[in-house]
């Protein structure tokens, strides 16, 4: 088979319409996934043998508006524009063909072969809703195929119809907005024809009407006067209509959208409240919300610590005889331990990796595959802009809580990039399950348990606050919350399977090379027989104002690798699991403080690294082992008066 | 009676006039559906500066309560 047999589809719709589902049923274990070049937006890619075709599939990501409003709508559109691919399916959630027709038209507007995959007809038919797509089909004039991704249905069709209109000239017409809009497009066509030869001219038209801020860069440089032109038509509309020609184009195609869907669906009410209505007026009650949030998460953290204290002492039994073979069998010389400590750094990530954050993932796609997680960030909105940012912040927090990495990594959900640094600066302060390691085992086992909780106290009020100080620091306009809501939904378990390897993976590649590099440095110095000096060094800090042991200085060095080191490096140092025997409770508590902010750990920095830069990062860093030795060295003075 | 969408009782069924928000913002929303005419309910609310829940065209869609705050509605 040659190359040129290949045929290349997109998917592209709304987040919330089974689009991965499409893709997973799709191309199966042959998938691909990396970055948009220069960008840390997930890019699928995979691959469908179908019969005695290869049809490479590409997932853009789930997008709402083709207006450049998010990076990932920049990435889709020009995607679509400059890779030409042989097809657009359009998955649309055919329980709200409204909105999606609006994205619709938007694809057409592309000028690409678009083929209409109207999903989760089922749901739409439980819903009362029943779409004459034979009707869509010729109003649109592009394939409309009815699927059921979860089951697989449809599916198929959709790459029969690929095959036999691969080759063929699409006849799609283009979607026709009011009459004065389109006498502007004509006027603005006319003259822009074989001008922008890489761009219908009728899409550049609409964008220049739109005032699309590329668009006008690309004609201002070599066609001043058909900008003038265009500034000239656009004004006609705002004096016409009264709003900013943008926002008068963008009710046009919302008008449209109706329209089409007046003449092509039938709504039979059903009588009986939908479950999922029902449910969600129960999890997103004003009371009866918040109660039912607190014993979701209690218990998904719960489930996760539980089922990760289990396995990792499955694990620590299984490795806590390979030092001591590695030492009689390799040796204990300087390279030997060098090698050694990088194999620790392995291990400590296979014992992070899979006993919390795999159970953490699973639980927290199941959540969101059957529409929870949109519920929480409705609950939490209200706080979360306390703090300068909305309501999905709050998903990046919970998974910090399991750990900051992915915590750190998934803020990408945030619109902007000022929400996007002001939360993964909050989720570095989030005690993830390493800090909660020291927090209980230390805190929570040796003064008890109130003591470890207020702990947690501790952690929100300051989050709180960092919060409120960054978000006054950090300049640019706070975005606020449009979220759909999804409907609740059975969560598809290949879907959950796939993302949760796909986040495993990506926190293995970012964390494993740091954490193994560094792990050898500290090693390194360690055996070069450094560490008494630094810890000499940094007793003013431990000792004088902390009034800690002189050793905690080396700790806190390797807590950088991992926090819970921190606890146990201090048993292996002291020669005792027994902390009270070494430590007072005061002690306890303060250097459980130090360890909750002190710093984010080596694989979160690399995460804040590549995302924001060195800078950030290290500005982030910097601030935040000031402020922990400030507020530790206060809590000291403070539990000075109370033990 | 004209009227901001946080104004409005929980469960009533309104006609959006007008939007008084940025370009921005105003684009974003018809991207989603509402317009000057588009009819919507509000489902509910949550607490005093929460965001509020709607219908539109049959679907849900949550916004936050300054977003909401611009848009002007009239009760049917």
């Amino acid at each position: 088979m040659t190359g040129e047999d290949r045929i290349n589809i997109v998917l592209a719709g709304h987040g919330n319409t089974g689009k991965s589902t499409v893709f997973n049923f799709l191309t199966g274990l042959h998938q691909h996934i990396g970055n948009w070049a220069g960008k840390t937006i997930e890019k699928r890619e995979g691959t469908l043998y179908y019969n005695d075709h290869i049809i490479d599939v590409l997932d853009l990501p789930g997008i709402y508006s083709l207006t450049p409003y998010s990076v990932e709508e920049v990435i889709s559109r020009e995607y679509i524009i400059h890779q030409h691919p042989d097809f657009v399916i359009n998955i649309i959630d055919s329980t709200n063909l409204e909105r999606n027709l609006i994205f619709t038209l938007q694809l057409l507007e592309l000028e690409s072969p678009v083929i209409l995959a109207l999903n989760m007809i089922d749901l739409a038919k439980k819903k009362g809703i029943t779409i004459d797509f034979q009707k869509l089909q010729s109003i649109l004039n592009v394939p409309v195929v009815p699927t059921i991704a979860s089951q697989g249905s449809g599916l198929t069709d959709i790459i029969d119809q690929v095959i036999e209109l691969k080759g063929k000239k699409s006849n799609h017409s283009n979607p026709k907005f009011g009459k004065e809009i389109e006498n502007c497009i004509t006027r603005l066509t006319l003259v822009l024809n074989a001008i922008v030869p890489q761009y219908p001219a009728r899409l550049v038209a609409i964008k220049l009407l739109e005032k699309d801020i590329d668009t006008t860069t690309l004609v201002r440089g070599k066609y001043p006067e058909i900008l003038e032109r265009a500034k000239q038509l656009c004004e006609n509309l705002e004096e016409i209509h009264g709003h900013d020609s943008s926002v008068v184009i963008a009710d046009e195609r919302s008008h449209l959208a109706s329209q089409i869907t007046r003449e092509t669906e039938r709504i039979t009410p059903g009588k009986k409240i939908m479950l999922s209505d029902r449910l969600d007026a129960i999890t997103t009650n004003k009371f009866s919300g918040y109660l039912v949030m607190i014993l979701i998460l209690g218990g998904m953290f719960f489930t996760v610590f539980s089922f990760g204290n289990w396995l990792s002492g499955w694990f620590d039994t299984i490795f806590k005889d390979w030092h001591g073979w590695w030492n009689t069998n390799i040796g204990t010389a300087f390279p030997a331990a060098l090698g050694w400590s990088a194999i620790e750094g392995v291990l400590a990530l296979v014992q992070i990796a899979f006993p919390y954050i795999l159970p953490f993932y699973i639980i927290l796609y199941a959540l969101e595959g059957w529409g929870y997680i949109s519920r929480i960030s409705f609950l939490m909105d209200n706080l979360m802009h306390k703090m300068g940012i909305h309501g999905k912040g709050c998903i990046s927090f919970i998974v910090g809580f399991g750990c900051n990495v992915p915590g750190c990594l998934s803020c990408r959900i945030m619109e902007s990039k000022r929400e996007r640094f002001i939360t993964a600066v909050l989720v570095t302060l989030v005690p993830c399950s390493a800090v909660s390691v020291i927090v209980f085992g230390l805190v929570g086992k040796y003064v008890g348990l109130l003591w470890a909780l207020s702990l947690y106290l501790l952690a929100i009020v300051v989050i709180f606050i960092a919060g409120k100080i960054s978000s006054r620091f950090i300049t640019g306009e706070p975005v606020e919350l449009i979220m759909p809501m999804p409907d609740y939904k059975m969560p598809q378990i290949k879907t959950i399977i796939y993302q949760t390897w796909d986040a495993l993976k990506e926190f293995i590649f970012i964390a494993a090379p740091i954490v193994v590099i560094s792990g050898v440095i500290i090693q390194a110095i360690n055996l070069a027989g450094w560490m008494p000096a630094i810890s000499s060094f940094l007793s003013p800090v431990t000792v004088t104002w902390l009034g800690l042991p002189a050793i905690t200085g080396i700790l806190l060095i390797f807590g950088i690798l991992r926090k819970e080191l921190i606890l146990v490096m201090l048993a292996a140092y002291l020669g005792t699991t027994n902390f009270s025997d070494v430590l007072t409770s005061q002690q306890m508590i303060t250097l459980a403080v130090v360890s909750m902010f002190y710093i984010p750990c080596v694989a979160t920095i690399s995460v804040l690294w590549k995302e924001y830069g060195w800078k950030k990062a290290m500005a982030i860093c910097i601030l935040e082992i000031l402020f922990a030795l400030l507020l530790a060295g206060i809590v000291k003075r403070i539990l000075d008066f109370v033990f | 009676m004209q009227t901001s969408l946080i104004d409005i009782e929980d469960g009533s069924t309104a006609i959006i006039i007008s939007i008084t928000g940025g370009k921005i913002v105003t684009k974003r929303l018809a991207d989603l559906g509402l317009k000057s005419g588009t009819q919507i309910k509000l489902i509910r609310s949550t607490w005093s500066s929460g965001p509020v829940q709607i219908e539109v065209c049959g679907s849900r869609l949550v916004l936050g309560r300054g977003l909401a705050s611009k848009i002007i509605v009239e009760l049917k």
